[in-house]
């Protein structure tokens, strides 16, 4: 007779640790976070007690963690898969963003541009009606209920025919099938007119520009031959805004939005730039890093920066907004807002570019001018660039399941999981993060990147640790989460 | 700028599959010249390129790795996740064909 030999307890069982990731923030707290989600923020001692396995029981931080899923024994495993079905439900649905390149032509020349413009003159790169119209219809077969079709440039407005007809084909479309489609339009407001501001408002066109702070910052990073960039985008701003505030029975008014791209000459401008949003209107403001991809690779010597250098930048900026916030003036901050919805809401904000896996044609569609489908429209830029690997069809030849199930959708899937990443799988801001595979390629050679030497994920650690970094102090914590919860 | 010069690698096969290395020497194409061959206990690279390209190939063969280790042992929930996105996005239920 043969006698089994009990199973040796490991350390990690004999603790009643679950598996958890953690991170040793600047300021010496230990931030813990699980897979459904959950984090919390230790000071030094208490996180050497936790995983020694000796916090005392029934302490309120030992109940805290017991309720976030961080004491095994008093895991709540049906309240873990919930959060966990809750912040990955956009594992069910499709794409949900379309973005459709009206036309290649811009007349603005921007320092960092990708969308790989063309002059103003000419017409052999406008997106003709019937690629158009084609685009709205195999969008409208995307498995997700809701979408959304945002046109984009180049300078949309330099294909205003087509743009218009456009718009009307997916509001008729969408009435007939009974889908809700929200419809976006990004201009640089330089070619607006009366005309084409009522029309848009009139369809309930959301609207979005570009301001990248006052006008001496925002004319030298937004070059137009034509005039006054900044003039342009503050008096259409203005516009909108007012027709905001008016609203009028017959359709919903949107508030405009606006994007910053952040460049050398925006680093130590934080002030002055969250300043100009104000001034104009803006109660939300996008601190968006500079992405060396098309014309920004190019410059970068000249426009670009560290990892370092962004999250100095960006811990400012929102240091600043929380002073704002603290006397009574509203303005947040987008990558924030996104970040926080899933920390402290546990909800999936729709924000394609950090999840898991990414959105890359599953979440989001970009419609070249001709007709040819792209992951993304960074998916785009690189095909502009002669490299078609992320091009996934062409909406008059391909079905919309070939697309979804394209070489290239299936790579970008398999290479954005986190779970297959070194250093993402154990990573504190996992359950909140996302890799790009546009960028790791562009930049390393490799769908999957190599993410201890990837700038694009030191960066999201700097914008993740001054979040945290905030939220473990009160009253910053109070304003971060007032900015996601009515 | 300095010359391209060439650095000699071996890699143990008692840490890396021949797999991975191949795996980095894909990815290294265009920034740095690989020449794989055959050497005692493992897998000798020959690198030519810009300064450092050595370190960095072996980085990213110890990345590629990594990589592989970790799909042996988080394939099953990693494949659930692309599998119910992707299936979801085509219009498909996971599990039905």
């Amino acid at each position: 007779m043969t006698t089994r030999k009990p199973a040796k307890k490991s350390a990690e069982r004999a603790s009643g640790l679950p598996y958890f990731s953690f991170r040793r923030l600047p300021g010496g707290a230990v931030l813990l976070s699980n897979d459904a989600g959950f984090t919390a923020s230790l000071r030094a001692a208490d996180f050497a007690l936790f995983s020694a396995g000796r916090l005392a029981k029934g302490t309120p931080l030992h109940k805290e963690l017991a309720a976030k899923g961080f004491v095994r024994d008093l895991t709540d495993f049906e309240g873990c898969a919930a959060a966990c079905s809750k912040r990955n439900a956009f594992l069910g649905a499709g794409p949900g963003l379309h973005i459709l390149v009206m036309t290649l032509r811009c007349n603005h020349k921007c320092l960092y541009c990708q969308s790989g413009a063309l002059g103003a003159a000419g017409s052999r790169s406008d997106m003709s009606r019937a690629v158009a119209r084609k685009s709205v219809d195999f969008a409208l077969k995307s498995t997700n209920p809701g979408i959304t079709i945002e046109f984009q440039g180049g300078e949309p407005l330099l294909n205003w025919d087509v743009l218009r007809d456009t718009v009307l084909y997916a509001r008729r479309r969408g009435r007939d099938l009974g889908r809700e489609v929200r419809l976006a339009l990004v201009s640089n407001f330089s070619l607006m007119t009366e005309e084409k501001a009522r029309f848009l408002l009139q369809n309930e066109v959301s609207i979005c520009t570009s301001l990248d702070g006052p006008a001496d910052l925002h004319n030298r990073n937004r070059t137009y031959a034509g005039g006054n960039s900044h003039a342009a985008t503050v008096r259409w701003l203005k516009y909108f805004n007012d027709s905001a505030a008016k609203q009028v029975p017959e359709y919903r008014a949107f508030k405009p939005s606006a994007l910053l791209t952040v460049t050398k000459y925006s680093l130590g401008r934080e002030k002055e730039i969250i300043n100009e949003y104000l001034r104009q209107g803006l109660s939300d403001i996008f601190v968006r890093p500079l992405a060396p991809i098309g014309y920004a690779r190019k410059l970068w010597p000249q426009i670009g920066y560290t990892s370092a250098e962004f999250a100095a930048f960006y811990r400012s900026c929102l240091d600043y907004m929380i002073k704002l916030n603290a006397a009574g003036k509203k303005i947040r901050e987008r990558n924030a807002v996104i970040m926080l919805e899933k920390i402290v809401n546990g909800s999936d904000p729709g924000y394609l570019d950090m999840r898991c896996p990414c959105g890359a044609a599953i979440g989001q569609l970009a419609y070249n001018y001709n007709g040819d489908l792209y992951t993304c429209d960074e998916g785009r830029m690189v095909g502009w660039e002669g490299d078609d690997l992320f091009r996934v069809g062409n909406v008059m030849k391909d079905s919309y399941r070939k697309v979804m199930l394209a070489p290239a959708t299936r790579a970008c899937a398999s290479a954005s999981n986190l779970e297959l990443q070194p250093q993402c799988s154990r990573c504190a801001y996992k359950p909140f993060c996302g890799v790009c595979p546009v960028y790791n390629y562009e930049t390393q050679g490799s769908l999957w990147g190599d993410m201890p030497s990837n700038e694009r994920c030191a960066l999201s650690m700097g914008v993740f640790d001054a979040l945290f970094g905030l939220l473990a102090k009160p009253a910053g914590a109070k304003i971060l989460k007032g900015w996601v919860t009515p | 700028m300095k010359p391209a010069k060439t650095e000699t690698i071996v890699f143990s096969s008692a840490l890396y599959s021949a797999e991975a290395v191949r795996l980095a020497a894909a990815v290294f194409e265009g920034r740095a010249a690989i020449s794989l061959s055959k050497a005692a206990g493992g897998l000798r690279a020959d690198v030519t390129g810009p300064e450092n390209s050595a370190g960095d190939f072996a980085n990213e063969a110890l990345n590629q790795q990594c990589r592989l280790d970790l799909g042996l042992k988080n394939s099953r929930y990693a494949s659930l996740l692309s599998t119910k996105a992707l299936l979801s996005a085509a219009g498909d239920k996971p599990g039905r064909r």
